[in-house]
């Protein structure tokens, strides 16, 4: 199958490649560019582990061919935090032990950077019902809750 | 269990180490996308695997035609059974109990296909898409047999899933104690109903994934999986593959959760290793959540008709059970498909004084999913057909059920306490469980609100649930019954290397328990070291001569014994090194945070100055000193029994009486899960127990449809809780020490399923104790509660009125 | 499950992608958000040779006011009309609707037109197009249509749309003011679709309704507005009896399907107690007639 050029920009480095287009944004992330940190559950948009920020907003890495980015600007995982310098939604993610197998953590964390972006959160059933989209197995849910409750806290005066 | 003295006894003064709220060490890699599990790894030169999975739930396989397969762009080869069986050998999941008939077990179908999505044919391709587009091409010509939906039907043997097994029943076992009968006629009161749980599926977000490499070399097989067991697996390959453990090495790296479903061996790892051996290249399967739906191992999957007597005080005299489980298709290795189901019976009588028990069961080969183990096996199931029963009697009897647990659970002075099934209770909080449960939910005041909710119309339900679980099992008991395999013990290795760097190396192997993180806890406890000083090695066949994994809450039990009587030894030999070193008595030297000193100087050295002399300096220690010390140190720990883990739950629901909708709003568990290693981590896995087990009361159920196909191939129709269908849940701790376990360790990772079904079952059937249904089936869905409710109201009409 | 191999245009205009799509025929479908046809492709339930994408056809989240309509364009995505503070305001039971789509990463990227265009029976965006007498424009190489929502939803997953036509604009006409709503819906998790849901809008006046409009959606082939229950309202109070009996008409009028999560008794059932619901919140806010 023919390939198409694509040009991007993924956690601010800038990448050109020749896709298929077919190729789901997330297998190109995983495997053509090796950020293994974006995750695939379900490839059917229910599960949220693939979520990354695509041109700033929350987006199924799985529900997006790679070809329709072109130009786009991606952040993923990778892009928040390192280990010894955890974004601070990481660290709210750590001290709350919000993660277990950590499989649905990248997803998750994509997804509460964009809640807290566009949404008060002011309560628990809506950090809850924000979160919906993204399944975790592990933790029962109640120690993301208040990872991103403390994170929404925390944002001070520029919350929406 | 020469050191295992009951670390109660063993001085209480600890350094607190163990039982700190101590930071993950997993979490930095994970929360920054630097995990790595098996999907992530690259192996240059790669291959992809899709298989061709059966449409059909019972066909005979009249022919394969792969020519337009093989033809297709990207494909290195299309694989059939004859394929496989060229090179692997034959294995059953054997069992001595009495009435059980293995089953083959057949990488690729052989001959028949026996449920929807059991792989026929392995087609192999450059990349995963390619594979698939070749998959599609494969053609499989099948005869149709008439299908074995119904378990019940299934037993009498009309049409034969396995000809060979000459029947459909392929376990069954009966328990007794006592005068049932007498027990039965004689009781004020029996209760009795039909139970039936319907079938689940562990459903772990990351799905299966094996990747396989061939050392054609080194004639060395290396598998890197997405399993709990890489010990097992790796000792079931090397009879498999007829290759000895040193050429075989399995490989869990980060693995996205697993619950049971993966700790058991499954057809894509042998078919995987098979291949990279043919091929000569490295071959991957990325399992995708319809695979994962239709070819993982479910669970709970029971029909239980169950009857309790009990006196006019409300004391239980009597209990009887049949249980038919559904196994599926296959039993399933090395579990076997009697797991489940006979768990179902012994665990039963649940934490109660019963003196006549009898329990039988069946399992029963279906042509569907293989069932195996998946998080509470079986006592998820037991415990909601025992909770229920209780419940149903104080509502005869007129007694608060808080009241009627009270008289039945064993009390204190009753342990060791054996059960009717022969389940034998050590010491455990059975009643303060019960009452720290009602304490932390305020059962008085809630019972208060409840009745003004009513008044006002709304349904609001409490229900209650005690268990009780054998966790940590050793020698003694099979994980399984009758199995052929030791998952009694665990073993670990902990070295100093000569940069002093502590590696503590272990068999198990965590995917989200914490363990590398609880495990570094013990040992940095036991060895005087800080919790950063020690790197736990898991999760790999190669790390200890034998090992089983992760499963059955044995863990900390089984590994933290393990890491215990290692460290022990370990620290006396540095000891001794010291003492030669610092010129001081063994006596007088200590080790803490590291650093080795001799008590009342300040002569001390670090352990990497320790590791340097040791290693390095070789004037150091003298020569005869030195051969016979060692800074590694090596231990297998075997509890024998194992010991009891005992819990009780409170569920608040309420539902909207026109829509059926059912809300959790609050839920308690106190537990007695003996000495808490790390209290964060204990209350994550509660939470997330009782998630799974709220998602197996409400929504969670693997339907087929008349002719065995699966209708739940998705995430859209396989409903697994979200956040928003989930309450807080509040832990409470008993944290007592287990009189049977070398550091007082319970295991808790199942509890929380295992109590949650039946404690939301039963507040369920309390919200609507105004009517008269039976909530005896789980998932108890709107759609159920609806037709109930409408019976009951005898007429077709509308339940316009709600309740 | 990866997608099957397609060929992939991004049209610039209106007339680029209805030419290309009139070119390829029934190959080629357009793809807006992909919130509903990845997925179909993802399961290989749908394999289009031609995918032609026309989310640049048109600026993004076109919401605007002309000739007493709302107008929004068929790019609008669902995160736009959710914020929309012309569409809170002119259509408040719309903006109530868009909180049970989906979930932000997916109302993100998904579009109204999409929406309308996948047509799944349970869906919001199709039963609010019906309930408000939507009219939606549609393109195709060298011609323009108009049709009614009332005409638009054939059947599940099913339009009017013909090969190589799109939708590029829904127009909305506005509400008479004193219009009350209500929207209710059932859902087993949070976001996902509907079992069943039931929105409504009634118009007082000196304490009758004037209009009545209740659409009912998850129930049926495609969404549907509950006519004769509708008349048995319009010009009552809202007694209870009047009220009883809309909603006997309505679920006798109802033909919904048994599937996997719910049978056709429980679905009818549904729609009765939410329509009853969404029906007191719609009179209630019209000012319980009193306006
Ligand atoms: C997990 C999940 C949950 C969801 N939950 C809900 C929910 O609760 N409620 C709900 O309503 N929806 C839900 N959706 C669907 C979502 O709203 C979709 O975004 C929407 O239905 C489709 O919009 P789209 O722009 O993504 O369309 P696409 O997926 O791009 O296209 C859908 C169909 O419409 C066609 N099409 C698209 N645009 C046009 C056009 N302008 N003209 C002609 N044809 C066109 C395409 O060819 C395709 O056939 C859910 C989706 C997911 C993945
Ligand atoms: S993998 Fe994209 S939502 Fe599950
Ligand atoms: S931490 Fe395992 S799925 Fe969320």
């Amino acid at each position: 199958m023919e390939r198409t050029s694509i040009a991007l920009t993924v956690n601010g480095v800038r990448h050109e490649r020749k896709v298929e287009p077919r190729r789901l944004l997330s297998d190109f992330l995983r495997e053509d560019l090796g950020l293994t940190g974006t995750h695939v559950g379900c490839e059917h948009g229910v599960c949220g582990a693939c979520t990354v920020l695509l041109d700033g907003d929350s987006a199924r890495s799985c529900l997006t061919f790679a070809v329709q980015c072109d130009g786009a600007s991606v952040r993923t995982v990778e892009g928040l935090g390192e280990i010894g310098a955890l974004h601070p939604l990481q660290e709210s993610f750590r001290r709350h032990h919000a993660l277990q197998c950590g499989f649905c953590t990248p997803g998750m964390l994509m997804t509460a950077l964009d809640l807290l972006a566009k949404y008060p959160l002011a309560t628990d059933e809506e950090i809850r019902a924000g979160l919906s989209g993204n399944l975790c197995r592990c933790t029962g849910y109640a120690n993301i809750v208040a990872a991103v409750r403390e994170a929404a806290a925390a944002r001070g005066d520029d919350r929406p | 269990m020469s050191a295992g003295a009951p670390a109660g006894a063993a001085g209480t003064a600890r350094p607190g180490i163990v039982g700190a709220r101590v930071q993950r060490r997993e979490d930095p890699r994970l929360l920054t996308g630097r995990g790595s599990y098996t999907d992530d790894r690259k192996a240059a030169g790669a291959v992809h695997v899709a298989f061709c999975r059966s449409d059909r739930a019972h066909a005979r396989i009249a022919g394969i035609d792969a020519a337009q397969a093989r033809q297709a762009p990207g494909v290195l080869g299309v694989f059939t059974a004859e394929d496989i069986a060229a090179v692997a050998r034959p294995i059953r999941a054997t069992s001595n109990m009495p009435d059980y008939r293995a089953t083959e077990f057949a990488p690729l179908a052989r001959g028949k296909v026996r449920h929807v999505g059991e792989p026929v044919a392995a087609v192999v391709a450059g990349d995963r898409y390619l594979a698939e587009d070749a998959a599609a091409l494969v053609a499989v010509d099948y005869d149709p047999l008439p299908d074995i939906t119904d378990p019940e039907e299934a037993l009498a043997d009309r049409v034969l899933l396995h000809e060979d097994a000459g029947t459909n029943l392929i376990a069954a076992r009966e328990f007794a104690r006592g005068d049932v009968d007498g027990a039965m006629t004689g009781a004020a009161l029996v209760v009795e109903d039909r139970f039936r749980i319907r079938r689940k599926t562990p459903a772990a977000i990351e799905n299966r994934c094996y990747l396989a490499e061939y050392d054609a070399g080194r004639q060395a097989l290396t598998l890197h999986g997405s399993t709990q067991v890489p010990g097992l697996l790796r000792d079931a390959l090397a009879e498999i593959f007829d290759l000895p453990g040193h050429r075989l090495r399995v490989v869990a790296p980060d693995v996205g959760g697993g619950f049971g479903a993966k700790a058991s061996l499954y057809p894509e790892e042998v078919v995987v290793c098979a291949l990279a051996m043919r091929l000569g290249r490295p071959v991957k399967w990325t399992g995708d959540r319809m695979e994962d739906l239709t070819a993982t191992s479910q669970a709970f999957d029971e029909i239980v008709r169950a009857k309790l007597a009990l006196d006019a005080d409300g004391r239980m005299v009597g209990l009887e059970a049949d249980v038919i489980g559904d196994i599926g298709a296959y039993s399933i290795y090395p579990w076997t498909a009697s797991l489940e189901p006979v768990q179902v019976v012994s665990f039963l009588p649940g934490p109660y004084r019963i003196a006549a028990y009898r329990g039988r069961v069946r399992a029963v080969a279906t042509s569907k999913t293989p069932t195996g183990p998946y998080r509470g096996v079986g006592r998820p199931v037991s415990t909601f057909v025992m909770e229920r029963l209780v419940d149903m009697a104080a509502r005869r009897l007129a007694l608060d059920p808080a009241e009627i647990r009270a008289r039945n659970l064993v009390r204190d002075e009753e342990f060791p306490y054996k059960a009717g099934s022969g389940i034998v209770w050590d010491r455990a909080g059975f009643q303060d469980c019960l009452r720290m449960a009602l304490d932390r939910f305020g059962y008085a005041e809630r019972r208060a609100e409840q009745a003004a909710a009513r008044g006002d119309g709304r349904s609001v339900g409490i229900g209650i649930a005690s268990y009780a679980e054998l966790t940590g099992i050793g020698s003694r008991i099979s994980a399984a019954p009758g199995m052929p395999i030791n998952t009694g013990t665990e073993r670990a290795t902990i070295e100093i290397d000569s940069t002093g760097a502590v590696t503590a190396a272990f068999g198990i192997a965590s995917h989200g328990q914490g363990l590398e993180t609880t495990l570094a806890q013990i040992v940095a406890e036991e060895l005087g070291v800080r919790v950063e000083d020690v790197d736990i090695v898991h999760g790999d066949s190669a790390a200890v001569a034998h090992s089983t994994g992760t499963y059955a809450s044995r863990s900390i039990v089984l590994a933290g014994g393990a890491a215990t009587l290692s460290a022990r030894s370990l620290r006396e030999q540095v000891v001794k090194a010291a003492s030669h070193i610092l010129e001081a008595a063994e006596t007088d030297i200590e080790m803490r945070d590291g650093v080795v000193s001799v008590a009342g100087t300040d002569a001390s050295i670090t352990l990497r100055e320790l590791a340097r002399a040791f290693y390095t300096e070789m004037r150091r220690i003298p020569k005869e000193a030195r051969e016979s010390l060692d800074l590694s140190a090596s231990a297998t720990y075997d509890p024998f029994f194992g010991t009891t883990t005992a819990a009780t739950h409170i569920a608040e629901v309420e539902i909207d009486p026109q829509t059926f909708g059912v809300a959790v709003r609050r839920y308690v568990v106190a537990e007695d899960c003996g000495r808490v290693v790390n209290p964060m981590i204990v209350d994550g896995q509660v939470h997330g127990g009782v998630a799974q087990g709220i998602g197996a009361a409400l929504l969670e159920e693997v339907v087929h449809d008349d002719s065995g196909q699966i209708l739940t191939g998705s995430f859209v129709d396989y409903v697994v809780p979200s956040a928003a269908e989930i309450p807080d849940i509040e832990a409470v701790h008993l944290d007592t020490e287990s009189p049977s376990t070398l550091g007082g360790y319970r295991g808790m990772g199942e509890g929380g399923t295992i109590g949650a079904p039946a404690a939301v079952a039963n507040a369920v059937a309390d919200a609507l104790s105004g009517l008269d249904i039976q909530i005896n089936e789980l998932p108890v869905t709107p759609e159920r509660l609806f037709r109930l409710i409408r019976n009951t109201e005898g007429n077709e009409g509308e339940p316009r009125h709600g309740f | 499950m990866k997608p099957p191999a397609f060929e992939y245009v991004a049209a610039e205009s209106v007339e680029e992608a209805t030419a290309r799509l009139a070119e390829y025929g029934d190959d080629a479908r357009p793809i807006a958000g992909g919130q509903s046809l990845v997925p179909m492709m993802n399961f290989r339930l749908v394999s289009p040779a031609v995918l032609v994408d026309i989310r640049r056809i048109a600026p993004p989240d076109a919401i605007g006011e002309a000739d007493g309509h709302v107008r929004i364009g068929a790019l609008t995505r669902h995160r736009a009309l959710e914020t929309s503070p012309l569409i809170r305001d002119r259509f408040p039971v719309l903006a109530a609707a868009m909180t049970h789509v989906a979930h932000l990463a997916i109302r993100n990227r998904g579009t109204i037109g999409g929406s309308l265009c996948h047509a799944d029976p349970a869906a919001e965006l199709p039963a609010m197009a019906v309930l408000l007498d939507a009219r939606i424009h549609v393109a195709r190489r060298n011609g323009e249509r108009i049709v009614e929502a009332g005409a638009f939803f054939e059947g599940a997953l099913w339009t009017a749309l013909e090969d190589g036509e799109i939708v590029t604009r829904i127009d909305f006409p506005l509400l008479p003011p004193g219009t009350g709503w209500g929207f209710r819906e059932f859902a087993r998790r949070h976001g996902d679709f509907a079992l069943a849901g039931a929105a409504a809008t009634v118009t007082g006046s000196a304490g009758r309704a004037a209009e009545v409009r209740i659409a009912l959606f998850g129930v049926g082939e495609t969404p549907v507005r509950a006519a004769a229950a509708e008349a048995l309202l319009t010009g009552t109070g809202f007694e209870p009896d009047a009220v009883a009996a809309a909603i006997d008409a309505l679920r006798n009028a109802v033909d919904p399907d048994d599937d996997l999560h719910a049978s056709a008794d429980y679905r009818r059932h549904l729609a009765g107690i939410l329509a009853g619901r969404a029906l007191g919140d719609a009179w209630a806010r019209a000012g319980g007639g009193a306006a």
